[in-house]
């Protein structure tokens, strides 16, 4: 009953695309935000997959990486928000707008 | 064991290959120390601080020159390649500097932080070039992109400023996000993440054909990418919003160091170790670079604010880097490399100049940026030397010659008809004719027009430095481009 | 070691122009002073050059090469023969005229003539320059300074003007550029030496088809031709006297002096086949030019579209291929210059003082400046071509060398001759006959630096209408030897 590498990937997949559906479609910042964040993890699962059916431990070092990375971007990413919920009183994607060609 | 042979140990771990971006990546931290102790009366010293960690890394890239190594288990290469690109890097980022030393105090931003993360920028931008393993890269990629996002949003108070940061943010943490994925499929196809492995399972033509796939599959993910770093179209929305509302030294480190860093990045993969999928991109390639050049040109003729402008004209250049991109090759790849040393002088120093002027008396914005085109009207009369160097880079920009962006393009646009892209070269001669319309407006208004707004130009002798540097670096190359195309022509040898 | 002539024809105006630039703008005289100074020096070096020219042979002169960008073949490769010594001394002259006829300019001086120089550098380095990137790039470069000089000290409409000639011509060095490029990448070894290229011409018929259409339309924007000539008459007329001068005398030479050296020796296939075309656009050229131009009721209008006429008489030369006609053509690119040149100094010596170019709002004008009128004269009737003078020789030449060749549109064009005699004869009967008007009472005539610009140019005029050998001299071995060459005698 063990679930497969193909399994796995498919599950990373659908996980990255619910991501870039997030970040698409939804229009709150704190949601587009973890909608990212979704998409990094899918990316960690595929490489955790890929390390063990590599039966190497290179993919689980990476992942260490990226959530450290993830970390960062996160922080700077919610002081960008709070920043702009501060000049603009808003966490609307569409109300952020002041600049138009 | 003795401190000699530490040195030694390090030095055959291919220390030396980290040695130019921890030197810059040290200094970030010096300079964020040296801000804590210092009283605000001594902040101006810290630019100076930030340009001294910049010609330390520049002096060891210099000592370095002749040298190869491969660091840390082949994850970092020292070569003439990630050699010129960093000397690219630092001198764009000195320049930068010296054109913030007013700016940032201008702007009331001269903090520490600011040139902390400008270095950390750059050694990430190092990181990247210099990188031969996919995780690697990306780090250098989040750390230029994680300091970017911060620099963008610098000016906390301004609504336009936050909101750069933020869309900035956004596409560019969703960008990465498509980059890793894209690795993360690399790893699975070939079992490492070394550029060396992707040779070595996609160099020949002999790979199984899921594995085909999955590397297309990669190589799209990675590709969309590196697309919206160099501000391609239609990864490019982010452009002009950031562009306009960062602050205009950022503006210009922006343009500049990560679209380089981009172009290096992508020399490495998918010139360098992905050779054998060329075909399958040089389709997209090239639709993309047209579509690029094309609305680059096109929208930046609507602007009327120059930041958006000079926005919409990187656009546009970065179509000009993917036709040479799209031309590969080694006469491709060292076009690029000429193309990004041109640009660094010819549109820093652009937005050095939009950086330098200011509204003047009257008015109840007086000395706030001039950021409207119409405010440069009329400035040949009462700043002949600012107008001066801004007609060098606009003439330069639209690829006239004697200037550094005339060989630039005719070295793109000749390594494109080498590659057989006659096609994309007329594509391109054609929108460097359209761009002339909005680059020379400029100038026009500057020389022909007389004056509607008072403005005036910033005394900062450190600025004025910068922006002669730049109109010497523009027309140099433009003379003389001899010895530096060599210099990329070497660049490029050194990592095939 | 010898002299490097050549590059200081070409140079000495650059270092004059940075020189200028360094000085106080508040020092005008001094700036004037030195502009002319080293326009003169250049100029002493081109009489030089003409001096020295061994004019037996046909081969290049005064060779100069180094390598400039070894990476891409791309040489400093600069020489003369007899298509190109004419021109270079041609622009000398001119350029020193106009910068003596500059001297009025009180507009941001240090600027004017610092670009002016330039623009000599750049005029000069085209008509010297044997590597196709050298070229390209003096081609180019001229355009810049000549955008400033037009927007800057121009007429009321010279925005407008500036930009339509840079963006015209612009258009047409892009397809210089990509036929440079596509002849470059279909050589092997690549290069871009133009004097290799007139030996070997290596390109295959249907190739030099498309590479000659792609440089004619880039030339043809420069002489200008039928109908891409719509930039000349804006730019004429806004620009300032000496660079109206410029434009006339030295720049609309530029398109076919390109196709002397470039088209012809390197595409002689093509030329030969698109010959019937050029001798088509030729005749649309003078009559239509002469038409328009009699229509006129501004005298710098007039002129400019005389202009396009008198090109047109050229192009007629250069499509017949005959030795004769070729030399009438290279002939009236060296008379038109001189002679177009003096009469936009005359049109800007009348403007100067009655501050309108109205041609019926003048009059009498005999009684009141009659040594402006003399001279007036004396240019009109060399544009018009009359005998003894330096036009005549030259249109006289073309038509004899082309008549075997193209009889009908020779004679078509002899149609152009009579117009162009109506509309200046006219010219001259409205400004200067008649009842003297009164407003003009107080002008003064020409004074002495107006008339040191003009009598060289008129002695000139005449000393080539009566000994023209005196410059085909210098031009005939080469043309000889390019008419044999594309006859295939």
């Amino acid at each position: 009953m063990g679930v497969t590498v193909s399994q796995y990937l498919a599950v990373s997949a659908l996980l990255f695309a619910i991501g870039v559906a997030g970040v698409l479609l939804r229009r709150n910042m704190l949601v587009v935000l973890m909608s990212v964040e979704l998409m990094l993890n899918a990316a960690n699962l595929a490489f955790v997959t890929f390390a063990r059916m590599l039966g190497g431990v290179e993919g689980q070092v990476i992942v260490l990486f990226v959530m450290a990375v993830a970390a960062a971007e996160v922080a700077v990413g919610l002081a960008i928000v709070l920043v702009v919920f501060r000049t603009g009183e808003t966490t609307n994607v569409e109300d952020v707008s002041s600049m138009k060609w | 064991m003795n401190e000699y042979a530490l040195g030694q140990g390090l030095w055959e771990m291919g220390f030396a290959a980290a040695v130019p971006f921890t030197l810059v990546a040290l200094s970030a931290m010096a300079v964020l120390l040296a801000d804590l102790w210092l009283l605000p009366s001594q902040k101006r010293a810290l630019p100076w601080a930030a340009l001294a960690g910049v010609l330390l890394s520049a002096a060891s890239v210099a000592f370095l020159w002749n040298e190869e190594a491969t660091g840390f288990g082949g994850a970092i290469r020292l070569d003439r390649f990630s050699a010129f690109f960093a000397m690219v890097f630092l001198l764009g980022t000195g320049l930068v500097v010296l054109l913030s030393s007013a700016y940032a105090r201008r702007e009331g931003v001269e903090r520490g932080e600011y040139y902390a993360l400008l270095l950390f920028g750059t050694s990430g931008a190092m990181l990247m070039a210099s990188a031969v393993e996919l995780v690697t890269f990306f780090l250098g990629l989040e750390i230029l992109s994680v300091s970017l996002y911060v620099l963008s949003g610098f000016f906390r108070q301004r609504p336009a400023s936050a909101e750069a940061a933020a869309k900035y943010f956004i596409l560019g943490a969703f960008a990465s996000a498509f980059l890793l994925y894209g690795i993360a499929l690399f790893y699975g196809a070939s079992g490492s993440t070394t550029y060396a492995a992707l040779r070595e399972s996609f160099g020949s033509a002999a790979f199984p054909y899921s594995h085909g796939l999955l590397a297309l599959a990669a190589s799209g993910l990675l590709l969309i990418g590196l697309a919206f770093k160099l501000g391609a179209v239609p990864f490019h929305m982010w452009v002009p919003d950031t562009y306009e509302g960062a602050p205009t030294t950022i503006t210009a480190y922006m343009s500049v160091v990560s679209k380089a860093a981009a172009a290096a990045a992508f020399i490495r993969v998918f010139g360098a170790s992905l050779s054998s999928l060329q075909q399958d991109t040089s389709a997209v390639l090239w639709v993309l670079a047209v579509v690029t050049m094309t609305l680059g040109n096109v929208v930046a003729i609507a602007q009327t604010n120059i930041k958006r402008m000079l926005a919409y004209s990187s656009i546009a250049h970065a179509g000009y880097l993917l036709v040479a991109l799209t031309a590969a090759g080694e006469a491709g790849y060292s076009s690029v490399l000429f193309y990004v040393l041109a640009y660094v002088f010819m549109t820093l120093g652009a937005f050095g100049v939009v950086s330098l002027v200011r509204k003047g008396e009257g008015g109840a914005d007086a000395g706030a940026e001039a950021l409207d085109i119409s405010h440069y009207s009329g400035l040949a009369g009462r700043h002949g030397l600012l107008a001066a160097a801004m007609a060098v880079f606009m003439v330069s920009l639209s690829g006239i010659p004697p200037t550094a962006g005339f060989f630039a393009k005719f070295y793109v646009f000749s390594a494109a008809v080498r590659a057989g892209e006659v096609g994309l070269a007329i594509i391109g001669v054609l929108n460097s004719l359209v761009s002339v319309y909005f680059y020379m407006r400029i100038v026009f208004l500057m020389y022909m027009k007389e004056e509607t707004v008072p403005v005036r130009g910033s005394r900062s002798r450190a600025g004025w430095v910068a922006l002669a540097a730049c109109v010497l670096g523009t027309l140099l190359l433009g003379v003389l481009p001899s010895s530096f195309a060599r210099l990329a022509t070497e660049s490029i040898a050194s990592i095939f | 070691m010898e002299l490097p002539v050549l590059s200081l024809v070409t140079f000495i105006p650059l270092v004059g122009a940075i020189v200028v630039l360094l000085m106080s703008s508040e020092n005008e005289k001094a700036v004037k002073a030195t502009s002319t100074v080293f326009s003169g020096i250049s100029f002493v070096f081109s009489v030089v050059l003409m001096v020295a020219y061994n004019r037996a042979i046909p081969d290049f002169q005064f060779v100069e090469r180094a390598s400039w960008i070894p990476q891409i073949n791309v040489w400093y490769y600069v020489g003369v023969d007899g298509i190109s010594i004419t021109m270079v001394f041609l622009t000398a002259l001119l350029s020193f005229m106009s910068v003596i006829g500059s001297f009025g300019i009180k507009d941001r001086v240090k600027q004017y003539f610092a670009l002016f120089l330039l623009l000599q550098t750049a005029m000069t380095g085209v008509f010297v320059a044997l590597d196709f990137f050298l070229f390209y790039v003096f081609w180019e470069a001229m355009l810049v300074p000549m955008y400033f000089l037009i927007g800057i000290w121009g007429g009321p409409r010279r925005e407008y003007a500036a930009i339509k000639f840079f963006l015209y011509t612009l258009l047409g060095s892009v397809a210089i550029l990509l036929a440079i490029l596509a002849m470059y990448f279909s050589t092997t070894p690549h290069t871009f030496d133009i004097v290799e290229l007139g030996k070997t011409h290596p390109f295959a018929p249907g190739l030099q088809m498309i590479l000659f259409l792609a440089l004619f339309l880039g030339f043809a924007i420069k002489v200008p031709v039928f109908p891409f000539h719509t930039w000349l008459p804006d730019a004429h007329v806004e620009a300032p006297t000496a660079i109206s001068v410029i434009l006339a005398g030295v720049l609309l030479k530029m398109g076919t002096y390109g196709i002397f050296r470039i088209s012809y020796p390197i595409l002689p296939d093509a030329a030969r086949d698109f010959a019937p075309f050029l001798a088509v656009l030729a005749v649309i050229n003078i009559v239509y030019g002469a038409l328009v131009a009699m229509g006129q009721k501004d005298l710098k209008k007039l002129v400019a579209y005389s202009s396009v006429s008198h090109m047109g008489y050229v192009l007629l030369g250069l499509a017949a291929m005959t030795p004769t006609a070729m030399n009438g053509a290279m002939l009236q690119m060296f008379a038109h210059g001189i002679i177009t040149g003096s009469l936009f100094l005359l049109v800007g010596v009348i403007y100067d003082r009655a501050h309108h170019r109205d041609i019926d709002g003048f009059g009498g004008l005999a009684v009141q400046l009659p040594i402006y009128t003399g001279i007036m004269s004396l240019a009109c009737f060399a544009s018009l071509g009359l005998p003894g003078l330096a036009g005549f020789i030259a249109e006289f030449m073309t038509f004899v060398g082309a008549f075997p060749v193209f009889k009908t549109i020779v004679m078509i064009s002899a149609v152009g001759i009579v117009i162009t005699a109506g509309y200046f004869l006219w010219t001259l009967q409205r400004m200067f006959l008649g009842k003297p008007q009164e407003k003009y009472a107080g002008f003064p005539d020409l004074s002495a630096r107006e008339l040191v610009t003009l009598v060289p140019l008129q002695v000139l005029t005449v000393f080539i209408g009566v000994y023209p050998w005196l410059i085909i001299d210098f031009m005939n071995s080469s043309m000889e030897s390019l008419s044999h060459f594309l006859r295939g005698v």
